[in-house]
């Protein structure tokens, strides 16, 4: 899994890091199936690409809350789609999509 | 050094044909062979008003262009105009990247509307457009019909992007899916309906307005 490059100092987290941070940070997670894809799993991205993926309604917009406190100092771009979005879209297939859960074991594995 | 400013260093270093380095604060100098130098303030905030303009212009002396890192960032009308009626580029850090290959930084605007705002100002039946956000227009046509538009760049749009277009921005006629290679997802549509506007591609605008 990429780490994203640049000197140390800069302090730019890996994507496993990330999924660490936002697991931790969003307990609404749990209700939904969450990814990551694109550039940050191969290295130093933009942006960092989520995918959420379950219903609308006040759990998303629960979701919605902590995320965006989870990602004041990154670059996170999230699209959330309903679960028959993903399934005609075959998005997570398509986009070769990591779950959080995924990345944050490699993370956990690293320690 | 902030967050925002890192990832746009961390960034340009992998782009060959140029090199930055960072200033002071939010601000970077961008140097690429052959092309004017740019210095570019990276902003984190998530939207973009005229105040906001005016402190990073006065703040930075010869500012060529400003940068929203975040991807959901938002520009004002009000904003935008500020910035380019003071020959200051705006928009996205894919904005700012080319516009540093390009050496246009002062006149660039945010590439992912820019397209679509000329569309909509050189199609004939349109009399006057009124960019109330980077994303939303209203249009008065000459039959003097209005209608205020919403543009979603997504390749497929969800029923979220459109529920979420109208929370921040509130109600419009129509959400248009903008990505020439896009299509709306049936839920996305069936969104729209609930709320009380229609998603639509580029061809099918064109035909509202012209029988509006």
């Amino acid at each position: 899994m990429g780490r994203i490059e640049g000197p140390p100092e800069q302090g730019l987290i890996s994507a496993s890091e990330v999924a660490v941070h936002l697991l931790e940070r969003c307990a609404s997670l749990e209700h939904f199936n969450a990814f990551m894809f694109g550039s940050t799993l191969h290295g130093v991205g933009e942006d960092i690409d989520i995918l959420i993926v379950g219903p609308a309604g006040d759990l998303l917009a629960q979701l919605k809350k902590e995320l965006h406190s989870a990602g004041e100092s990154l670059p996170l771009h999230i699209l959330y789609m309903q679960p028959s979005e993903e399934r005609r879209t075959q998005f997570v297939a398509r986009e070769k999509c990591f779950s959080l859960t995924q990345l944050a074991a490699v993370a956990r594995q690293g320690c | 050094m902030n967050w925002q400013v890192k990832y746009a260093l961390a960034n340009f270093s992998k782009e060959m044909r140029s090199t930055a380095e960072h200033v002071d604060g939010n601000v970077i100098r961008i140097m690429t062979h052959d092309r004017p130098d740019v210095l570019a303030a990276i902003t984190d905030v998530e939207t973009v008003n005229r105040e906001t303009a005016v402190q990073y212009r006065e703040q930075t002396e010869g500012l060529d262009f400003l940068c929203g890192y975040r991807k959901e960032c938002v520009w004002e009308g009000e904003a935008i105009r500020y910035l380019e009626d003071n020959r200051i580029g705006w928009g996205s850090f894919g904005t700012l990247v080319s516009a540093v290959l390009d050496g246009n930084a002062n006149t660039a605007t945010h590439k992912t509307y820019k397209f679509s705002d000329r569309l909509l100002r050189q199609y004939g039946p349109v009399m006057r457009v009124d960019r109330e956000f980077d994303r939303v227009h209203r249009v008065t046509l000459r039959s003097r019909a209005e209608f205020r538009i919403g543009m979603i760049a997504a390749y497929e749009p969800t029923a979220d992007e459109v529920r979420s277009l109208w929370e921040r921005f509130g109600g419009v006629d129509i959400a248009w899916n903008i990505n020439p290679n896009g299509t709306p997802q049936p839920e996305a549509s069936a969104a729209g309906r609930e709320l009380g506007c229609e998603v639509m591609k580029w061809d099918e605008l064109k035909d509202r307005l012209s029988k509006a």
